[in-house]
């Protein structure tokens, strides 16, 4: 085989990336393994996002397993090994794969999707002091009880929605009145609490809020009172169900507003698929988007990671995805930073951790969320059927199309 | 004023749907006492196939319905064939619970390997069409689905109260015994009653589909809305599942518009108990076997 000088430069790259990543190739000699435990919603409610999530999850461990070799933490070298149960997106029985899964001696653990879910396992996962690192769960709830064994990758949700206040604010005036729709769980509770306080900061007048049960199958009555009194925006802090069957209703009505933004759904393929042009001008939250440059510890950047990504997946990647698989860079940087995996110093190194990974910077609060500064979402909208950045200016990719085009 | 007949509006065009839904529900509890707990699979499968239908040849869903009746007719014929009556011979009546729970968990987990857990929706294109009236919309797709709710409606009444094979169907609801010792055979009754509770569940399906994004979960709500549709209206007959779906459907409207989008469920439910303690058989409820 010829090698010329390009391949010698790649291979020599690689080898001083592993070198300083403390990752080598599996030859050297036969690596332990680290279990990582959980549940994830693969059925049920929220096993679309689930899903994604798990997928992030199955591919950093992949990359590392079988592209790397393993990983070398403390002088040994270990392989990693994920072991995620079907919750079928009910947290009684997420509860039950949890404490199953701690009692059998799992020590670290990563998160299931929805903080209906997150919410319960996180107490049983701390009271064990076990370690859970999450892409999944953002309410406030997770993080206002003084946890210390569970770190999340999102902002809490009541900081979350703060860029897109700012983005109705930089919009000179275009923005006056504002209504909300959020279904009654703790993750879109806390966000829609979180945006009233932002909005009410930014001096944009609330019109009304709506809120919805958990599963909502028909929001006719609701989308009637909208058309009756049309906000220039309306935020909805919805899971994916209820923002595509909001943007049905609101479409079937004609009832067209210049800003609607759904917090759960367009980040996903299947929602902007199944919405087709209904979908057009839809705004959302997006921390992550393949545009952004970020260099990464294991994969080397971000588009290292994306081509990756897509050569050995089938399912697109969302933000939670990347969101996942920075779950895992996390913890690999956690424990080589601790020299071991005794869960304590695992712990002390994951709340200390300041580096740039393929997913940003990551950088936990003290209450174990993510630093609303430097892991905050910027604002997508659904162009052309694929998610466009449009706020921040520094990061945005296309311009934000105001008002948003009619049904 | 507006507000009100709006969301009395909404209210019968959701209803609607509900019933068509439930109707299925409804009949086979009537005539076999089986509280059918994988109904919601039957909605279900029916928006599976008119999705195949439209990704693979095209049909809009509306074109589709007929042909999608006739499967989920088919599938649900052999359901009760090869699983549910089998093991209600077997046991007893209980049995069927656990059967059709446990049965629709297998279908909607094959459903997930299949399809995906994503929503998908069949939603056409002529969809967004409406138009106001004295300040109230009306959409296109509502109005179908009303129209098209309504016709299948009366054409399960008809089969039922007219055509000779619904004339045996009641007869074996009422005594079952009786019409064995006529020479019916009442395992083909059942078998047929389950298709035809199938197809009518199917062709709700298709127009769920077009209302509704679906996946493969949705299935366990509308075995419940269809639950609580003949507490509502009454067990076993049609015109019983038209009003539970139609009351339904306008305490769901009204109560969001007058008390609270959150409270729809809650007061669905509340109406649905005190409907128990004041007059278990429903409003319209009939002595066919399953509901005395």
């Amino acid at each position: 085989m010829k090698i010329d000088r390009r391949d010698f430069l790649k291979s020599s790259a690689a080898g001083a990336a592993f070198l300083s990543t403390g990752v080598f190739p599996a030859a050297a000699q036969k690596p332990k393994t680290i279990v990582f435990g959980g549940s994830i919603p693969m059925s049920g409610k929220e096993a679309d996002t689930g899903l994604n999530v798990l997928q992030g999850y199955k591919v950093a461990i992949q990359y590392i397993n079988e592209k790397l070799g393993g990983v070398k933490i403390g002088g040994d070298l270990y392989e990693l090994k994920l072991q995620m149960f079907d919750d079928a997106s009910d947290p009684q029985r997420a509860t039950t794969l949890v404490q199953k899964q701690v009692d059998d001696g799992v020590n670290f653990f990563l998160g299931s999707f929805s903080s209906a879910i997150v919410l319960p396992s996180a107490a049983i996962t701390e009271r064990a002091k076990r370690i859970t690192v999450q892409a999944g769960g953002g309410s406030d709830q997770i993080f206002t009880r003084h946890y210390k064994f569970m770190f999340g990758m999102f902002p809490r949700a009541s900081r979350q929605l703060v860029s897109l206040v700012a983005m109705m604010k930089s919009l000179n005036g275009g923005i006056k009145s504002c209504s909300l729709v959020t279904t009654n769980d703790s993750y879109s509770k806390t966000q829609a609490d979180g945006t009233i306080a932002a909005l009410k900061e930014a001096g944009i007048e609330l019109k009304n809020v709506y809120r919805l049960p958990p599963t909502a199958n028909d929001v006719s009555g609701v989308v009637s009172q909208i058309s009756g009194a049309v906000p220039d925006a309306l935020v909805c802090t919805t899971h994916e169900h209820e923002s595509a069957l909001i943007a049905q209703q609101l479409a079937s009505t004609g009832t067209n507003i210049k800003l609607l933004f759904m917090a759960l759904g367009p980040e996903s393929k299947a929602f902007r698929d199944n919405l087709g042009k209904l979908g057009e001008g839809i705004t959302n939250i997006q921390y992550w988007e393949p545009s952004f440059h970020f260099s990464d510890p294991i994969f080397g950047s971000s588009q290292d990671y994306y081509k990756y990504y897509n050569s050995v997946s089938k399912r697109h990647a969302s933000y939670q995805t990347v969101a996942a698989s920075a779950c895992i860079v996390s913890y690999v940087r956690a424990m080589q930073e601790a020299g071991g995996l005794d869960t304590e110093k695992v712990r002390d190194k994951l709340a200390a951790l300041d580096f740039e990974s393929v997913y940003g910077r990551i950088k936990f609060t003290k209450d174990g969320d993510g630093d609303p500064v430097f892991m905050g979402p910027a604002i997508g909208q659904i162009q052309n059927g694929n998610i466009a950045v449009v706020f921040p200016e520094k990061v945005s990719t296309a311009k934000l199309l105001f008002p948003k085009p009619k049904w | 004023m507006v507000h009100l007949v709006q969301s009395l509006v909404d209210g019968l065009m959701q209803g609607s749907v509900l019933s068509l839904a439930a109707v299925g529900f409804s009949l086979i509890f009537g005539v076999m006492g089986v509280v059918n707990l994988s109904h919601g699979i039957m909605v279900i499968l029916g928006a599976y196939i008119a999705l195949l239908a439209k990704q693979f040849l095209g049909l809009d869903a509306l074109v589709a319905l007929p042909f999608v009746a006739v499967l989920c007719f088919l599938a649900s014929y052999g359901y009760d064939r090869i699983i549910v009556h089998p093991a209600i011979r077997r046991s007893n009546l209980l049995s069927s619970l656990l059967v059709t729970y446990g049965a629709a968990l297998v279908i909607q987990n094959v459903f997930t390997l299949a399809f995906s857990p994503d929503f998908q929706s069949l939603r056409p294109a002529y969809a967004n069409a409406h138009f106001r009236l004295g300040g109230v919309v009306f959409n296109s797709l509502d109005l179908i689905s009303l129209a098209a709710s309504l016709i299948l409606i009366a054409l399960l009444s008809l089969v039922l109260n007219r055509l000779p094979i619904g004339r045996v169907i009641k007869a074996t609801a009422e005594q079952s015994l009786a019409a064995r010792l006529c020479g019916v055979d009442i395992d083909r009754i059942y078998a047929i009653t389950f298709g035809l509770a199938g197809a009518f569940a199917g062709a709700a399906g298709v127009l769920i589909g077009m209302l509704y994004p679906f996946s493969p979960a949705s299935q366990e709500q509308w075995t419940i809305y269809g639950f609580a549709v003949v507490v509502l209206g009454g067990i076993g007959s049609a015109s019983g599942a038209l009003f539970g779906g139609l009351l339904l459907g306008i305490i769901s409207t009204l109560t969001t518009q007058f008390i609270g989008a959150a409270y729809p469920n809650a007061m669905a439910f509340l109406v649905l108990v005190l409907m128990l303690v004041i007059r278990p058989n429903g409003i319209l409820g009939n002595a066919f076997s399953g509901s005395r």
